[in-house]
This record gives structure tokens, C-alpha cells and sequence, in this order.
């Protein structure tokens, strides 16, 4: 009897070590950290390091490429997230209307972006895009338009780099659009088109409703990636042109691995993990219930 | 059922403890270890440096474990070495990073040991270059591989543009660069890396300046820097450079849209291989200063890991890499420039035409300072300046001021 209640913690068990040595655990180590100036030579001489207290959070307060690297990734999350969302639910939904083999071809299409290195399509867009020797330019002056600065313009820079990152990520998000569309039933829709509902009117008062929960998970999932955005730009434009791109993400790397400021990019590390846990609870109570028929 | 269970778990936990304490024995109480010397070398791949140590190996019958590790990695690679406390044994350091990795603690002290091993002594390699890699006055690591900049330019559109010599000063080059860049829409004269942070040091050094003061302070605030800034701004000003970002040197140089430029040997091979059809058609020069004509002494040198356990094996190894031998060896397997003066004036080297200005632009080039980080730090907060001023026009005495001010109290001491 006591052997059958213990079997089921065994199992979990194995995932619940692995989550709390590399997820829980690191989050405490940079808690600590943050509290302390640590950097290259603190970390070779632990006699080096002096605890600070909140210095450091009051230095991020104060430092402009830190709220920069806010605002950048605030827009990349309002611009991509929406992109994305609506996006993917597009392609699933016209994906699933036709179900031959054009389309279960092009479903594994969609899917390749998101499977792909990001070196490799960092490489192919960085050539697609560049100003001179680009093909975007090349077309643009087949037609007559001058040369435009995907990667080196300040705003358009943001755009391109976000770009190159919706392609990629819809791949994933169709799949699981594409998933739930297969778990409505087919006697709602026939019901409907029995009522004289139209495709258009079937969709929206039928499908995307019961879509409820995977339009909120995927929701959730691309907007936590989001505000962690850091392939796209750091391969393509590396922050930017003077930081026009540069992340959350990528002002830590930065400052953790650039300039070795170990306890400096530890408190925004923190500081980014408040912010995105903020945000998914607000996006969890604000859900409502799912919708059933 | 349940003693069973309990017996069996007792013996894997017997035999799970033995295997571990087994592991965990370390062999040699001697004074120094054996086994394979590790050697981190900067680079995709460690075919070309196993090649050059395979004579090595044969002579002592050391052992040598070659390591590459790519360029923008070093930094990861570097924190996890400190922070686990186990390095390799020899490692190539750039110059840029030197300071970073003597500060860390990474590097083992050479001074004691220069009496022991006359190949590593200061006069094996060109002036003044052992002693500006020191660090706090110690000599913590020895020149392994020199690199310098040098013109390049395009010797066909200068001369179909009237101009049959390359560019002799800095404001010559100025008024070359507008020329060419008249040529018609989408051309250019001279072309600017905006990732290039030794460029206006070496137009500083060029106009009889230095950015750092006597004290080893930096100082921006000197005639001679706002001679190099009027310079790199007035290229812009002109409309003789490309203002992106992803401008690509090595096809602006072949397709002639930038057909000056300033860069190192590496982009000579870059061209050659891209396009042996302009053979003949470019070459290279000293950089245009007009009364020095100094350049950048970049390169890398090689250090030993402060707690190695083979100092003896690994300074036989260092002395090896620095004869004449292995120097000329190594530029003929990889290219790269000899760092000691005796296999830079070797005939072999100096046939070569191109080696040849190489060799007269290294005799005449200076260290970056070694301040605590210039990559990340000094040198990145000067191109940032420079790229508020030419790119998005930033008030220049407001911009230099802040730079100025950032960069207060970085030293070389």
C-alpha cells in the first residue's frame, strides 16, 4: 500500500532535480550574485567580490542603454507577438480547409524556418538584406527604387530583424493550431452550415472560440519568447546600429560576457525574469473560462 | 521480496562508491605531471597548429593536445576556465584581450624563467613590442603571431582616375577618396569599418599623437585626436564612404565600389582567393601618414595557465613556437606573420612583395594600450562616439565630452 502512493514521486522526481539544478537553482545563484559586484577577476578570486546590496539595481535604474534595451523589447513584443498569433492562426486555418497533399506539403514548409540553424539563416538574410550586394536591393532597383538600409536604418533595422524572427517562429505555432483545429468536431461546423452560416461567419462564431485555449497558450508561450528575444538580432546586426536592436537579452549578454560584469548583468537578469513572470500571471487571470457547447 | 530489493540496492551503491573513488585517485606526487600538454588556438580548426607541433612531439616525445576555439567564443570559454579553475596548459591570447586574461589571474609569471629559456627574452622580437605586452611589469606572455594594417587600394580605377601613386598623407587620401567617389551614384572612394575600433588610434599615432597621456591615463582631449576625429568625420562629410552597416569589405574592394580601405593580411588572402582574375590590379602600401606613417601591432601572443601542472613541459613547448623554425613554418602553413625579428627578416619571407610591406609596416607600429578591456569597453565606447557623429549627427563637443568622460580613470597601469 505505502509502495504504491511512492511510485508516482519516483517517476516525477528524475524531471523535478533536473528543473530545480538548472532552472530554480540558477535563479538563486543570480539573486546572490546581484547583490555583489562580481566580475572576471572576482570570479577567479572570490576575495575579490564585495556585496553591494541593491547597487547594482540602482545602476540600471540610472543607465540609459538599459531602458533602451526595455523599450526595443517592448516593441519587438508588440509587434511580434500579434504578427505571430495572428499569423500562424491564419495559415492554420486555410491549411486546414484543403486537406491534400498540397497542403500536408506545405505544412512540413511552414515547419522548416523553425527547425533550421539560426546561423545558417542569419548568413542567407544577412546577404538577402545587405544595403550593396543584397537581392531585396537588387529587386528594389529592377523597379527603380533606391537602395534601402534594411539592417543599418535605426527603425527599419527593428522591423527587418523582428521580421526574420516572425517567419521563424509561425512554423511551431501552426503545428499547434493545425493540432486543436483537429479537435473540434465536425458536427459544430455542420450544424452551423445547416443554420445557413457562411465559412467566414462558421469561423468566428464556432472555431475560434473553441480555439480558446490554444490561442492563449500560444500566446503566452511566443510573448515569454519574446521578451527574451536574442537570435535574430544578435546574429543579424549584433544590438543594432548603436543598440537600435539590442534586447533585454542582449544588453545581459552584453554586459555579462563583453565587459565581464557578472553582478550588474545578474540584477537585470532578475530584473527581466520579474517581468515576464508579471506579465504571465496577469495573461493567466485574465483568461476566461474555455468556451463549451 | 523486500530484502531482496534492499540487498540488491546495497550492492550497486558498494560497487557505485568504489568506481567513484577509484576515479578520483590522481597519479604522480612527483613534481610535475605527465601526460599531453593542452593548447588553446584561436581559429576554426587545429589541423594547421597539430601539423606545426608534430616535429615537437617527434624531438621530446611530448605530447601535444591542440584545442580550437573560435575568436567569439574566447570570452564564454574563458569565464568557464576562471570560474572552474581548470585551463589549459598553453593558450593563444590576441592582443586586444591580453589585459583581460592578466587580470583574471589566468596567466603564469615568465620573468623567473627567461633565464632558463634564451628564446623567450625580450630582444628576440621587435622593438619595444616584449615590453608593451607586459602587464604591471611583468612579462606574462610572448609574442606568438604579428599582424599589422596596412592600404590596400585599387591601382587600376586610381590610375583610369588620373592618380598613379597611392595616397602619400592622410588628407591626400581625403581628397583620392572624394575623387573616386565621383565616379557616379553608389560609389565610393575609401570605405570605414564601423566595427573598426584601431582606426582612429592609428590616424591619431599618424598625426604625432597618442591617446594615452605620460601616466598611462587615456586621454581624448588632445590636438592630434581631434585632427583624427576631423578626418574620419570629413570622410563622411564628403560623401566618400558607405554609411551602412553590412557594408561588405572584401566585395567593396573587388566590385571597386570602395576601392581603398585599410586592413590587415588577412584580407589579402580573402581577395586572392575570392578573385584571382585582379591579380596585378591592387596592392598594398604603408599607411598614408604624413610624417609617421605608424600602424597597428595587433597579433596574439601566447601565455602559460597560472596553475598548470607541466610549467617545465610547457615552457619547452613556448620556446619551441618561438624559433625561427616553427615562425617561418607556422606563415608558411597558416599565413599568419612571423612574430620574431629573425623570421621576419628571413629572405623567404621578404620575396614575397607583399610580406615585404608587411615586414617595413610592422618595424614601424605601436600596441593598442592595454587598458582593461578595449574590446568591450574603451575601444567600443570610441567607435560608438564616432558613429553617434557620422551616422546620426550627435553634436560632436557633446559627444566627445561624454566619451571623455566615460572613459576617465581607464589606464594601463
Amino acid at each position: 500500500m505505502r509502495r504504491a502512493t511512492l511510485v508516482p514521486y519516483l517517476f516525477v522526481t528524475p524531471a523535478m532535480l533536473l528543473l530545480l539544478a538548472f532552472g530554480v537553482l540558477p535563479i538563486g545563484v543570480a539573486a546572490v550574485v546581484s547583490t555583489t559586484d562580481m566580475n572576471i577577476s572576482g570570479l577567479a578570486n572570490w576575495s575579490n567580490v564585495e556585496f553591494i546590496g541593491i547597487g547594482n539595481y540602482v545602476a540600471l535604474a540610472g543607465d540609459p542603454d538599459f531602458w533602451r534595451a526595455l523599450g526595443n523589447t517592448g516593441l519587438f513584443v508588440a509587434v511580434g507577438v500579434p504578427a505571430i498569433v495572428i499569423l500562424s492562426l491564419a495559415v492554420a486555418l486555410l491549411l486546414e480547409r484543403s486537406g491534400g497533399r498540397l497542403a500536408r506539403a506545405l505544412r512540413s514548409f511552414y515547419f522548416v524556418p523553425a527547425v533550421t540553424g539560426i546561423v545558417a539563416i542569419s548568413l542567407v538574410w544577412g546577404y538577402l538584406y545587405n544595403t550593396q550586394f543584397g537581392l531585396f536591393n537588387y529587386l528594389l532597383s529592377l523597379v527603380g527604387i533606391g537602395q534601402v538600409q534594411w539592417l543599418s536604418d535605426p527603425w527599419l533595422a527593428k522591423f527587418s530583424v523582428a521580421l526574420v524572427a516572425i517567419w521563424r517562429g509561425t512554423g511551431l505555432n501552426i503545428i499547434i493550431f493545425l493540432a486543436a483545429l483537429q479537435g473540434i468536431p465536425r458536427e459544430y461546423r455542420e450544424a452551423a452550415a445547416l443554420d445557413g452560416a457562411g465559412e467566414w461567419r462558421t469561423t468566428r462564431s464556432i472555431v475560434l472560440p473553441l480555439l480558446g485555449f490554444a490561442i492563449f497558450f500560444v500566446t503566452v508561450t511566443t510573448t515569454i519568447a519574446w521578451l527574451q528575444f536574442f537570435d535574430e538580432p544578435f546574429v543579424l546586426t549584433d544590438g543594432g546600429p548603436l543598440g537600435a536592436t539590442t534586447s533585454m537579452s542582449i544588453f545581459l549578454y552584453k554586459e555579462g560576457f563583453r565587459l565581464n560584469q557578472f553582478g550588474y548583468a545578474s540584477a537585470g537578469s532578475l530584473v527581466l525574469f520579474a517581468i515576464i513572470a508579471i506579465i504571465t500571471v496577469v495573461q493567466l487571470r485574465l483568461r476566461r473560462r474555455d468556451v463549451e457547447y | 521480496m523486500k530484502r531482496s530489493f534492499t540487498r540488491t540496492l546495497a550492492a550497486v551503491a558498494a560497487v557505485g562508491l568504489a568506481a567513484g573513488l577509484a576515479a578520483c585517485s590522481t597519479g604522480g606526487g612527483d613534481g610535475e605531471a605527465d601526460g599531453p600538454l593542452t593548447v588553446w588556438v584561436m581559429g576554426d580548426s587545429s589541423a594547421n597548429f597539430e601539423q606545426l607541433v608534430a616535429p615537437f612531439t617527434e624531438e621530446t616525445g611530448q605530447e601535444v593536445e591542440v584545442v580550437a576555439i573560435p575568436w567569439d567564443s574566447i570570452d564564454e570559454r574563458l569565464t568557464t576556465a576562471v570560474a572552474s579553475g581548470s585551463g589549459p596548459d598553453l593558450m593563444q591570447i590576441g592582443l586586444s584581450k591580453l589585459r583581460t586574461f592578466a587580470d583574471a589571474g589566468t596567466l603564469l609569471s615568465l620573468d623567473d624563467h627567461l633565464a632558463d629559456h634564451p628564446g623567450l627574452a625580450a630582444d628576440n622580437f621587435p622593438d619595444g613590442v616584449a615590453e608593451a605586452t607586459q602587464v604591471g611589469g611583468a612579462t606574462v606572455s610572448v609574442p606568438w603571431v604579428s599582424d599589422t594594417r596596412v592600404l590596400f587600394y585599387r591601382s587600376d580605377i586610381l590610375e583610369e582616375n588620373g592618380i598613379d601613386a597611392p595616397p602619400a598623407s592622410w588628407d591626400e587620401l581625403r581628397e583620392v577618396a572624394a575623387t573616386l567617389a565621383e565616379r557616379g551614384e553608389g560609389q565610393y572612394g575609401y570605405y570605414i569599418p564601423q566595427w573598426d575600433s584601431p582606426l582612429p588610434v592609428i590616424m591619431t599615432w599618424d598625426f604625432g599623437g597618442d591617446i594615452i597621456d605620460a601616466d598611462g591615463n587615456v586621454d581624448f582631449d588632445t590636438p592630434e585626436f581631434a585632427d583624427a576625429v576631423d578626418l574620419y568625420t570629413g570622410l563622411y562629410a564628403d560623401g566618400s564612404v558607405p554609411t551602412n552597416s553590412d557594408f561588405d569589405q572584401t566585395q567593396g574592394f573587388i566590385s571597386g565600389i570602395a576601392p581603398m580601405l585599410v586592413s590587415g593580411p588577412y584580407l589579402a588572402r580573402s581577395i586572392a582567393d575570392a578573385a584571382p582574375e585582379l591579380d596585378g590590379k591592387w596592392n598594398v602600401a604603408m599607411v598614408p601618414g604624413a610624417d609617421e606613417k605608424t600602424s597597428l601591432f595587433a597579433g596574439s601572443n601566447m601565455g602559460i595557465w597560472h596553475n598548470t601542472d607541466q610549467v617545465d613541459a610547457s615552457l619547452d613547448l613556448l620556446e619551441y613556437l618561438s624559433s625561427v623554425e616553427a615562425q617561418l613554418s607556422w606563415f608558411e602553413i597558416n599565413g599568419e606573420l612571423p612574430a620574431v625579428s629573425a623570421a621576419l627578416e628571413d629572405s623567404s619571407l621578404q620575396s614575397d612583395p607583399l610580406v615585404a610591406v608587411y615586414s617595413q609596416q610592422l618595424a614601424d607600429s605601436k600596441v593598442l594600450p592595454l587598458v582593461p578591456n578595449w574590446d568591450g569597453q574603451t575601444g567600443s565606447d570610441l567607435l560608438a562616439a564616432l558613429n553617434a557623429i557620422v551616422l546620426t549627427g550627435a553634436d560632436r563637443a557633446a559627444t566627445l565630452a561624454e566619451l571623455s568622460a566615460k572613459t576617465e580613470g581607464t589606464s594601463i597601469g
